[in-house]
């Protein structure tokens, strides 16, 4: 499967600096574990609402949390 | 997201139990002619040209029951909600119906070339099912597999 944009994240970074676990991160946003790990590994692309979620939970600016890759 | 037209978490597992004696009824079915008799319909047929003829004709509704039964069963494992349906596991499933209805049509242009005859009968009857259950393979492949984390 190819990424659908050329984007990288920073949440697997920002879940250790609040010492918690996909799980953990996972039931504080509403969405299954599976979801976060496929944001972490570049294989999903979340939506501007669970974006805005994980913004909100970290205390970062969506575009501090999701980057555009110099490719595009 | 909002999923339509998924049935609660519980389905896949009332689906799974439906599909191992349906699983198994067809098999008996289509490999050892079994039949249950009590399921067996008589028709009494009258032709008006030959007034004379009674034609009766049986039908035997064990196969109908099998295989009924698959595919309720196949449709409860596949339109079950996932315990936490969001959207990624939305769009997989998406995904996963692209791929099975995909593969299903290529499956069916190789057998058309090379299945001939009766056992063509076998093909469409297969399928029928291969749909679902390349679907259900896939979503759930997918879901296993981001499952394995590295936390």
């Amino acid at each position: 499967m190819t990424k659908p944009f050329s984007m990288k994240n920073t949440i697997r970074v920002e879940r250790a600096i609040l010492n918690i676990t996909q799980q953990d991160l996972a039931e504080k946003i509403g969405v299954s574990r599976q979801t976060i790990n496929a944001i972490e590994s570049n294989k999903y692309v979340p939506s501007t609402v669970l974006a805005l979620k994980m913004a909100r939970l970290f205390k970062k600016n969506v575009d501090e949390l999701f980057l555009l890759e110099e490719t595009d | 997201m909002e999923s339509k037209l998924l049935l609660p978490n519980r389905y896949k597992r009332i689906g799974l139990i439906l599909l191992i004696p349906s699983l198994a009824l067809g098999i008996l079915v289509r490999f050892f002619d079994f039949q249950f008799s009590f399921l067996t319909l008589q028709f009494v047929k009258t032709r008006i040209n030959s007034k004379d003829m009674h034609l009766e004709d049986t039908i035997n509704l064990t196969d109908e029951m099998a295989l009924t039964g698959i595919i309720v069963a196949l449709l409860f494992i596949a339109f079950a909600r996932e315990k936490t349906e969001d959207e990624y596991i939305a769009q997989t499933r998406l995904e996963s119906l692209k791929w099975a209805v995909l593969i299903n049509y290529i499956l069916l242009l190789v057998a058309t070339w090379l299945v001939h005859g009766f056992a063509y009968i076998d093909v469409m009857m297969y399928n029928m099912l291969t749909v679902l259950i390349i679907f259900i393979i896939r979503f759930n492949y997918v879901l296993n597999n981001s499952k394995k984390s590295f936390d």
